[in-house]
């Protein structure tokens, strides 16, 4: 199979990443930071080795911002509905996924008030100036994606982040479709919370996600063991047990510490080049089909991420999507998850194909989808 | 030689106070709270030497590591 659906979940693992889950079952099957004997402080240095190199690869300020979650949706939650309350404002963008979108409507309904920041493609400064009208005296978070995973266009982050900083505005980033695709500061660029999916460019096991804070989390959304401060019925202040209720998926952790190790010898910015060279490839072919559809301009870099949407003129983008399965290749159709992005795009009502490359595609791969596009356009 | 359990709550904070410690020169490993539960419930921390207490409490403190209590280890 050609699997060109990264940006849903990366579709191959470096071999170092599977014998670390391997290992962790096998070897480290103890819960971390709970018991006293050997086994579980062991666990407990797999999460910390895992913390730390998370803190260094992110610019955080030190291993206990990272906190480890179930899923990027999780953290999401967490932080907006961590920081938010009744007479509170929030901003999010037009391009956000429904990870961002239905907490954000959860909010409102609690009382929260909502405002949307029209993206405005291709033009940062118009997408910032978005933001700046939508902010009001009781803004109190704005909550952005980095890139968008129906697009691929990358936000201006540092920009917003220098307008949270000036306004006293928490900035909290969907890095979904980012973190270890594109590098990432959380310092440089202002933001005050990151949010990460591990299984999709990190190139870790699903089941895990990341929240790293710069800021105090005054509310919980989970409560449970913490295996500290138990006396107290409330969650321990301090992150990273405020946020980490329960037992922690241990092997998926190993594995993304793994990851991170890969991601370091690698270098992300040759995998972004290769990643990004494939897109565009993949861009340049489809544009030269005219029944195609294409909804962005060429990718850039710097500009856009490792993602491509396309339609077949006449076909919905589920059927072209399960055509293309039929010949051995993994895309995905409909609407991503992102209902607000296509209706950016203009696509709300059909979806578009989404292409997204990982680094272990090759050139070959895209002329394999190539022609399988030009063998569907020509008989439909 | 005296050794002495410094609680800092959570295994994380334990961990992060080992490094800050090694990096300084003074030996140090994380446990898990001994005796008695403390009034915080339980919780982990590191063992020093007793001749090197005061410049631990010195570099937790610098580095913004809490400390939840010192109890004699031996």
């Amino acid at each position: 199979m050609v699997y060109l659906d990264n940006a849903a979940t990366g579709g191959k693992k470096p071999e170092r990443v599977i014998k670390a889950v391997e290992n962790a079952l096998r070897n480290h099957s103890a819960n971390p930071g709970r018991s006293g004997h050997k086994a579980s402080l062991g666990a407990g240095n797999i999460l910390y080795q895992c913390r730390k190199k998370a803190a260094e690869f992110f610019g955080a300020e030190s291993p206990d911002t990272v906190c480890f979650t179930s899923g990027c949706t999780a953290a999401l939650n967490m932080a907006m509905k961590g920081l938010l309350k009744k007479g509170d404002h929030l901003v999010i963008s037009s391009m956000e996924h429904n990870a961002v979108v239905r907490p954000a409507h959860a909010l409102e309904r609690m009382g929260v008030g909502l405002s949307v920041a029209q993206v405005v493609a291709g033009d940062a400064e118009a997408t910032v100036r978005a933001f700046r009208e939508a902010i009001r005296p009781e803004t109190r978070v704005i909550v952005c994606t980095h890139s968008s995973n129906v697009t691929g266009e990358i936000m201006p982050i540092y920009h917003l982040g220098r307008l949270c900083r000036e306004r006293n505005i928490i900035l909290v980033v969907d890095a979904a479709q980012t973190a270890g695709v594109i590098p990432i500061n959380m310092a440089e660029m202002g933001i005050h919370i990151l949010c990460a999916a591990p299984h999709k460019g990190l190139l870790a096991p699903m089941g895990l996600g990341l929240l790293i804070s710069r800021v105090p989390i005054p509310f919980t959304v989970l409560e449970g063991g913490t295996g500290s401060l138990s006396l107290s019925p409330d969650m321990p202040e301090t992150l990273p047990d405020r946020i980490e209720s329960g037992t922690l998926n241990l092997p998926a952790v190993a594995g993304l510490s793994a990851a991170l190790d890969h991601l370091g010898t690698v270098g992300t910015e040759g995998i972004y080049r290769k990643e990004l060279k494939l897109i565009d490839t993949a861009y340049v072919g489809l544009a030269k089909n005219p029944k195609v559809e294409l909804y962005t301009p060429r990718p850039e870099e710097g500009q856009h991420t490792p993602v491509l949407s396309f339609n077949i003129k006449g076909i919905p983008s589920a059927d072209t999507a399960a055509a293309l399965g039929e010949r051995g290749i993994a895309v995905r159709g409909g609407l991503h998850c992102a209902p607000f992005a296509h209706r950016c795009i203009g696509t709300a009502d059909r979806g578009t194909v989404r292409v997204s490359t990982s680094y272990f595609n090759t050139h070959r791969d895209i002329a394999y989808l190539l022609a399988a596009v030009n063998d569907i356009t020509k008989r439909a | 030689m005296d050794k002495y359990f410094i609680n800092t709550g959570t295994v994380t904070k334990a961990s992060m106070a080992r490094d800050t410690l090694r990096r300084n020169g003074i030996n140090t490993y994380v446990l898990s709270a001994r005796g008695n539960i403390s009034a915080a419930g339980c919780g982990f921390g590191i063992v020093v030497a007793g001749g090197a207490l005061e410049k631990a409490k010195a570099l937790l403190q610098t580095a913004k590591i809490g400390i939840m209590g010192i109890t004699r280890a031996n």
